[in-house]
């Protein structure tokens, strides 16, 4: 695939600095700081409970963070309200994931461009917003398109296969115009030919949204073949980060693999 | 004519409680369950009977003529939409159950200020609340609601068509995933809150003429949960579901007359039954799932 | 404020707090173990008023289906002595507790074994109570019906302190209210935390799915739970009804309102909530000067109010957690 190579010399789109999340007495997520740089593919990898939802979370201002800031193209993101993350620009999805599933698919990826479009009550009722209403309608579908799922654009989310909910969720992702994708576990679920082409279907994602992606991801596999650079966690501490095959190589890594299972 | 003389009074009633019924669909549409209506509707008309009958409004009456009713529907509806607000804002931060034992309260605490102010007529009320536009019977009234009706289902059909019908539905679905896909949940649930209280406010101006009189019981816990069973009888997630609900259960007491004493007693029989065998609701009977799939439009476009 | 007016105040709210307290525990009961609530509780609470007052005194009025009926002409064996009753408390209130268990089985069970949206059960146990309370119209008619002043012997009505030069009135009436109200919490606390029934109506209670596949039958324990339900909430209505009459078929309406208000106030599902929740209501009505006297009705809601914006998991209340 052509996409381009993270450049060092620019500035990073996310950086975390220090966050951390305390659920009582339990250290979910302790003093993680990593910078994103634009165009990667950056992995999120560790055992189970690790923290990695919640770092998650964190970043999209589902959960507040105890301490420690977040900052999104050099602005201070921390705090912030998730729809107002959302709309700078972090979309994502969901480990157990959250369509809605009482709704068609169409109408799941339109209400994702709330953010980029403007109608308000009235122009919509009194039916001053046809032509952005026609763009949303035509954008949804080319989302569909994208995704392999506008054959059934009709049908309700909840009656998608799981992959097919996980393909819907990211083409919903993708209708918020994110600079950031945020995927959790995209594979959960899915057959191997499935995961395969999901690789694929990543990067081209990334080239065609001029995109940087974060993707927290179990099979190995295939994050050590997608990513560019790949940050460990483990009992919510980062514990190694950097391109796959060190990552691969490191002892910690190894142990907190091998000592959780 | 002996046909409206007979039944006029109960086919207004049948339009304003599907009316009724509508204002607490707007808050569901956007998954809040809000028992407020009968509060906006008693104050809509409170508005309508002070504007009406206190002599401070003399004035302005004899000015006006009849376009001094036109004034209190808006009056009425622009003070609940304020009231709506002030009331929304802290409210809609709450889920649930919890959301509708607030809303209960709000309608209690506005009873008993209204049974207690002079303003309002205290426990008495206000009477003798004239007549619009020279209406000389009650069925005479289908000339507001009817039209009232029939713009409320218009906009509702548009809205639910439009962005902002969009962003309630997904409130309703997952406000979680909602909030992360960019939709502001308060802003939204306000914002269908004081439409459902707008809508309210207006019936009950224009209810007060209709009903001739106005009083604390026009406001009541009885009829939050009168109005919530036109809505779930008649089909939460559908408009004509609350129009339905409201309509039929508003004929009921009138159908089960010949019972005399059990009607009541039946009428209460009825919501048990309808709760527990329709759980569709009665729209969900007669409407089946929108099954064909939906057609792309011609345009083609790369998305972004 | 004077102290024998705030003495006065404090013992007037005590009094029909305790009575709150047992009452809203009925919901609360229903609450902790489904999630929802119950709004034929009010009309519970009004059916064993007229259920102790059939079996105490049996005298109808002129209007309704029973008018003019007298069940004792001779008086009744339970009325016209204190363990008679007593006896008739104790009956009324287990009829209303089995009205209760009847609830569930018409207006409860069927949707939970469907799967229903909750709401539903809102408005199906709001068509019991219309029709419950308009059964009691047809039967009785709408007249207010009061005990004789003899049920509970020969006291005297009051019991007058003197702090200082001023008076303090207690009615015994009150008193008495409150003292049944705390055994019943006393015997519904060791009912709860010591029992074999209570240990599984608490596992219900925290996880009903859980709970039957270790082989407790969970529609059993909801049955039990809307006996006792029932059982408080006539109790209650029979106990009020002693102090002020039974002001016709609508009389529990209030009640079933302010309940509503006392458990949220003290944390929905919460059991020691419940009562402090009760005491807490009754106190602020009992302080409402008398020139606002007016507005004590609506001293319960404003408090509802301002405690759910402030502290929406009540006094007592865990958080709520949102799981993502």
């Amino acid at each position: 695939m052509s996409a381009p190579a993270p450049s060092p010399a620019r500035e990073p789109v996310l950086r975390a600095e220090g966050l951390t999340r305390r659920f009582g007495g339990l250290v979910a997520v302790g003093d993680v700081s990593f910078d994103v740089m634009p165009g990667e593919i950056f992995g999120l990898i560790g055992p189970n409970g690790a923290g990695k939802t919640t770092l998650f979370n964190l970043m999209t201002g589902l959960t507040p963070p105890s301490s420690g800031r977040l900052r999104f193209e050099g602005r201070d993101v921390t705090g912030l309200a998730p729809h107002r993350i959302a709309t700078l620009g972090l979309g994502r999805t969901f480990q157990n994931i959250r369509l809605f599933r009482g709704l068609s698919a169409l109408e799941n990826v339109k209400i994702a461009q709330h953010a980029r479009t403007r109608a308000g009550l009235l122009a919509g009722v009194l039916g001053g917003a046809r032509e952005e209403e026609r763009q949303v309608e035509a954008r949804a579908w080319d989302l569909l398109d994208l995704v392999g799922l506008a054959n059934r654009a009709g049908e309700d989310a909840g009656n998608f296969s799981y992959g097919d909910q996980r393909r819907l969720e990211i083409a919903r992702a993708l209708a918020l115009d994110p600079k950031v994708l945020l995927l959790d576990e995209p594979a959960a679920g899915m057959n191997s030919a499935e995961k395969h082409g999901l690789t694929e279907f990543i990067r081209d994602v990334r080239a065609r949204f001029d995109l940087t992606v974060m993707v927290i991801e179990h099979h190995v596999p295939l994050v050590m073949n997608l990513c560019d650079r790949i940050a460990v966690l483990n009992f919510g501490q980062l514990i190694a980060m950097g391109d796959p095959a060190s990552v691969q190589r490191d002892p910690k890594v190894i142990e907190a693999y091998l000592g959780a299972e | 004519m002996d046909f409206l003389q007979n039944y006029g009074f109960l086919i207004v009633t049948m339009i304003q409680q599907g009316l009724l019924g509508l204002s607490l669909y707007f808050p569901l549409m956007a998954g809040q369950l809000s028992l407020a209506s009968p509060g906006f509707y008693a104050l809509g008309g409170y508005i309508a009977a002070i504007m009406g009958t206190n002599a401070a409004f003399a004035p302005l009456r004899e000015s006006l003529g009849s376009w001094i009713f036109p004034l209190e529907w808006l009056v009425a509806g622009v003070a609940s939409a304020a009231l709506g607000l002030i009331v929304g804002v802290p409210a809609l931060r709450l889920r649930g159950i919890y959301l509708a034992l607030a809303t209960i309260a709000f309608v209690e605490i506005l009873r008993v200020v209204a049974l207690n102010l002079s303003v309002t007529g205290g426990a008495v009320g206000l009477f003798g609340v004239p007549q619009p536009f020279g209406f000389v019977d009650r069925w005479q009234y289908v000339w507001i609601f009817g039209p009232l009706l029939v713009l409320v289902l218009l906009f509702t059909a548009r809205l639910e068509r439009s962005r902002v019908g969009r962003a309630f539905r997904s409130l309703r679905e997952d406000e979680l995933a909602a909030d992360a896909m960019g939709v502001p949940p308060t802003r939204y649930k306000v914002m269908a809150f004081v439409i459902g209280a707008v809508l309210a406010g207006i019936v009950g101006a224009m209810s007060a003429p209709f009903l001739n009189t106005w009083n604390a019981r026009q406001g009541t816990f009885d009829a939050s949960i009168a109005y919530l069973a036109y809505v779930l009888i008649g089909g939460s997630r559908n408009m004509w579901g609350p129009v339905l609900g409201g309509a039929l259960l508003a004929a009921l007491p009138e159908v089960l007359r010949p019972l005399q004493d059990w009607r009541l007693i039946i009428n209460g029989l009825v919501l048990v039954v309808a709760s527990l065998y329709l759980p569709q609701g009665l729209v969900g009977l007669f409407r089946r799932r929108r099954a064909a799939p939906l057609a792309r439009p011609a345009t083609q476009e790369v998305a972004k | 404020m004077e102290l024998t007016q705030f003495i006065q105040n404090v013992l007037n709210g005590v009094s029909i707090g305790s009575v709150y307290a047992i009452f809203a525990l009925g919901y609360t009961l229903i609450f902790s173990i489904l999630g929802i609530i119950n709004f034929a509780h009010g009309a519970v609470f009004t059916l064993g008023a007229y259920f102790t007052y059939t079996l105490a005194v049996g005298q109808f009025g002129i209007n309704g289906l029973l008018k003019n009926v007298d069940l004792f002409p001779n008086g009744s064996p339970l009325g016209s002595s204190v363990p008679g009753f007593v006896l008739a408390l104790l009956i009324g209130s287990v009829l209303a507790g089995l009205v209760g268990v009847v609830i569930e089985r018409l207006a409860f069970r069927p949707l939970r074994s469907r799967g229903a949206d909750p709401l539903l059960a809102l408005v199906s146990s709001l068509g019991v109570a219309l029709v419950l309370v308009n059964l009691i119209q047809y039967l009785v008619g709408a007249e207010i019906y009061s005990f004789p002043a003899d049920v509970y012997g020969n006291l005297k009505p009051a019991l007058v302190l003197h702090v200082g030069e001023k008076l303090v009135v207690i009615r015994t009436v009150q008193i008495i209210i409150f003292v049944v109200s705390m055994i019943m919490l006393i015997i519904l606390g060791y009912l709860i935390s010591r029992t074999k029934i209570g240990k599984a109506l608490r596992a219900v209670a925290e996880n009903p799915g859980t709970s039957s596949l270790l082989g407790i039958s969970v529609d059993r324990y909801v049955l039990y739970t809307f006996f006792l339900s029932g059982f408080l909430g006539g109790l209650a209505g029979t106990l009020v009804a002693t102090s002020f009459g039974i002001a016709g078929p609508y009389f529990g309406v209030t009640y079933g309102l302010k309940g509503l208000a006392v458990i949220v106030l003290g944390g929905l599902g919460s059991i020691p909530g419940a009562v402090v929740g009760g005491i807490v209501i009754g106190l602020a009505e009992a302080f409402v000067p008398a020139e606002y006297s007016a507005y004590k009705e609506a001293v319960a809601f404003a408090l509802l109010f301002v405690i759910l914006l402030v502290r929406p998991q009540g006094l007592l209340g865990r958080a709520l957690v949102q799981k993502v």
